[in-house]
């Protein structure tokens, strides 16, 4: 059994208490990597509760214990981590759909979805848009603050 | 058919006399009338026939989303609902009305650009959208429910992602000023379509969509979008200088990054419930719809006193509770609009003044908050006296034995289209000159307060000197005129007077114009179009050489989305183009001319609020016919000419008006 130490990722943090429900981090997600906008291609969800205000984020932890990589049955080629950002993030085109990687991940409501693409089915989730120079644009366009993103050598927690 | 980017694709039709449903392909009206206002008004064109009255079954109730609906462009959440309005005075006639919130985009994702609705159900039924498919289900045990108590009961039922748009106790009793209601604070508020659903005995529309809207350019797309963004820095309704939001600001709509809201963040969800929600965020809508834009002091001349809506006093604020703002819960939970209670309110003390204590028996009160509480429960539930009012104020007035005088202060509340007077300068808001030359113009060829016009000078106003009230210290107002100017290719646009008027009455057609765009994209009308840009900070303001904005920022984000070749003039002509339809309709529906548009210019006789500007028959005629010239209008009847329509590739429609007399 490969044995691994996977290197600390970044993170996008979601304050609730900032958050006002307008999605707009869901649509610059969703247009980035789909090029559609719209909820359910997005890596980051807002949980609305739009009667009483209350929005809760739905967001991949980048955990330091990568359990959803520890599961691939394809690690490094289909669930990868990222060497700069560390970001844990899954190579869609490798990506089998066995879904073992949302199985095993801890949080209570796994950020990671299943999509049809090419025909197949592909699990996607958030990669802190790994691509892009300014780093997540879920953090980059929030009107309220409520998101941010914090780096693998600034984070706390695992 | 060629694959839609922006577009759903597909308008829904439902028919609650025979329940049948279909749909329709959105190819067949766009790009040519953009989506929203645009698609139904063309969609009443062909089939609202004249005579169709607001609670027949062959009045359509549209709900509308625009290609924007659903995606990135900012403040692009809005929709809006069109059809046959109870509430316009001296008749119902096809009227639209905006609403905030999460249900045009919700029904982007579910597959549709649109609802459009006819026939009325024997019994009350609700409709269930879901990715493509609906139902009508029976809504027995909904009927009676307050906007609150519905839209908790789906949310049960369907789940928290699902979108909920229903009417409450007013719009089931077909009074007038019903809404439509959606969320809190969200609703479609003036023309009364609460009660046209309550007529098809529609409660309420629930959708969830788990679809997207597909981008044909996605990376241009976002960037086009992060530009406009950086254009409207500011909370539109403030300041041209963004205000730093504090946590109890929120957005009316989906993707608005802006969050207008100012005051009144403080307001209770409802009575009764045991439940403390002092503390839950409120939308813009809330100044408008909510409170009715209460503060307002409203002069009524021939009374000869100031009278404001407000109820709202800090003395018993300091108790605890506000029965101001518990009060406008409490309307907004039976499904009726705030503002009736400003005009209702300035009515009542009138009659006060003069000696009339009671209508029809009934004990007036207005400084009471319990007495407007119990009298809009009567409203709602058209008891006594609330069943006249729920005709609407000025056809209650016109039934009631009240001295003229009473009369005659209804129609200066309420002095165009059966709407209270709005940015007009002479109640409400002071507009300085020339601003309220421009909202006059609005409000002479609308259908209703044409708020999607006027926002726009309102956002205007917030720019002029401090010493027109609501006016910016930091504004240099020489840059400002200065860059009206240069966009409009004119001198002295913003100078007071009506000189030079041909430049005036552009001006006021391209904001026109803009409206209809804005409405059928959509976009919200507070923060469209950028002819000014918003500033992040004083110093930012004043190190401007220019305030320009961009007024091709809707073009800059449409083209990449639908991946058409579109430009602003497309979308300039577009807007036209549906202007000249609502028009033609109204003519051919209505009658509508030169004689029915002049019918409010008596109110343009009384000053301005704060700078005494006013006008006489005479100059009224001259702007007139300057406003027509540029429409292409004719003078004498108000009629668009067979040129203009076909320039707008609107033959058909001259055609039809030619057949039946109707064209000069």
């Amino acid at each position: 059994m490969p044995t691994k130490t996977v290197p600390k990722s970044g993170v996008v943090n979601h304050k609730t208490e900032l958050c006002r429900g307008c999605k707009i981090c869901e649509l610059v997600c969703s247009a980035f990597h789909e090029g559609v906008c719209g909820s359910y291609l997005s890596r980051i969800h807002i949980d609305a509760d739009d009667l009483n205000f209350n929005f809760s984020g739905q967001i991949c932890s980048q955990c330091e214990s990568a359990e959803c990589y520890f599961a691939c049955p394809l690690k490094d080629i289909a669930l990868c981590i990222d060497s700069a950002t560390g970001a844990r993030y899954i190579n869609e085109a490798e990506c089998t759909g066995c879904g073992a990687c949302a199985e095993a991940c801890q949080l209570p409501e796994p950020p990671i979805w299943e999509k049809t693409q090419g025909g197949k089915a592909v699990f996607f989730k958030c990669d802190l848009c790994k691509d892009t120079e300014e780093g997540p644009l879920c953090v980059a366009m929030c009107p309220w603050g409520a998101l941010k993103f914090v780096n693998k050598e600034g984070r706390l927690d695992g | 058919m060629a694959e839609m980017y922006g577009w759903a694709g597909k308008i829904l039709r439902v028919d609650l006399t025979s329940n049948k449903v279909e749909t329709n392909d959105t190819a067949k009206y766009v790009p040519e009338y953009i989506g929203g206002k645009g698609i139904a008004t063309r969609i009443a064109w062909e089939e609202l026939k004249p005579g169709v009255k607001p609670y027949d079954p062959e009045n359509l109730l549209m709900f509308m989303t625009g290609p924007f609906s659903g995606t990135l462009a900012p403040t692009s959440g809005r929709g809006i609902v069109c059809g046959v309005s109870p509430r316009t005075y001296p008749i119902p006639w096809f009227t639209y009305s905006g609403m905030g919130g999460n249900w045009a985009a919700e029904l982007k994702y579910a597959g549709f650009d649109g609802i459009v609705l006819k026939g009325n159900s024997d019994t009350p039924v609700y409709l269930w959208i879901h990715d493509g498919e609906v139902e009508i289900r029976n809504a027995e045990k909904l009927w009676g429910l307050d906007i609150f108590e519905t839209q908790e009961l789906l949310k049960a039922e369907y789940g928290k992602e699902a979108q909920t748009i229903c009417i409450g106790p007013g719009g089931e009793n077909l009074v007038v000023s019903a809404t439509i209601h959606h969320r809190q604070k969200n609703s479609a508020g003036m023309p009364g379509f609460g009660a046209v659903m309550g007529a098809k005995k529609l409660k309420a529309i629930v959708i969830r969509g788990t679809g997207g809207v597909k981008i044909a350019r996605p990376a241009e797309f976002v960037k086009s979008c992060r530009e406009v963004r950086k254009l409207v820095n500011s909370g539109p309704t403030e300041t041209p200088v963004k205000i730093v939001l504090g946590p109890t600001h929120l957005p009316c709509t989906h993707a608005c990054p802006f969050g207008c809201t100012r005051k009144f963040k403080d307001i209770p969800l409802r009575l009764g419930d045991g439940k403390d929600r002092r503390n839950i965020p409120v939308m813009c809508n809330a100044e408008a719809y909510e409170l009715g834009c209460a503060w307002y002091k409203y002069p009524t001349p021939l009374i000869g006193k100031e009278y404001t809506g407000e109820i709202y006093t800090r003395a018993i604020e300091a108790l605890g509770r506000d029965p101001g703002l518990e009060l406008q819960a409490v309307i907004e939970a039976l499904g009726v609009s705030g503002w009736t209670y400003l005009t209702l309110r300035c009515l009542f003390l009138a009659c006060i003044d003069n000696g009339i204590t009671r209508i029809n028996g009934y004990k007036l009160d207005p400084g009471n908050p319990k007495f407007w509480e119990s009298f809009f429960k009567k409203l709602a539930y058209r008891e006594g006296i609330g069943d006249i009012f729920a005709h609407g104020l000025m056809q209650a007035c016109e039934k009631l034995d009240l001295p003229e005088i009473i009369k005659k202060t209804a129609h200066w509340l309420e002095p165009m289209w059966g709407f209270p007077s709005h940015r007009d300068g002479r109640a409400t808001e002071s507009q300085p000159s020339p601003l309220w030359i421009f909202d006059m113009l609005h409000w002479v060829i609308d259908s209703r307060d044409p708020l999607a016009s006027h926002h726009q000078t309102g956002y205007i106003h917030c720019w002029f000197p401090p010493h027109f009230e609501g006016g910016s210290p930091f504004v240099d107002f020489e840059k400002l005129k200065a860059t009206f100017d240069r966009v409009f290719s004119a001198k002295g646009i913003l100078e007071p007077g009506f000189e030079p008027l041909d430049a005036k009455t552009k001006v006021t057609k391209w904001f026109d114009d803009r409206a209809q765009m804005k409405d059928s994209l959509l976009l919200c009308d507070w923060c469209f179009p950028r002819v000014l840009k918003g500033f992040n900070t004083v110093g930012e303001l004043e190190a401007a050489e220019d305030y320009y904005g961009n007024v091709d920022a809707e073009a800059e984000m449409l083209a990449p989305l639908t991946g058409l070749d579109i430009i602003t003039a497309d979308l300039d002509k577009a807007g036209e183009r549906i202007r000249n339809l609502d028009r033609a309709l109204h003519i051919r529906n209505y009658n509508r001319s030169r004689k029915v548009d002049a019918s409010g210019e008596w109110v343009y006789e009384y000053p301005e609020k704060t700078d005494g500007t006013k006008l006489d028959k005479a100059m009224f005629d001259r702007i007139l016919d300057s406003y027509y010239e540029n429409r292409g209008w004719d003078k004498k009847t108000g009629w668009p000419t067979r040129a203009k329509l076909e320039e707008l590739e609107l033959k058909d429609v001259a055609d039809e008006l030619e057949s039946m007399g109707k064209l000069p």
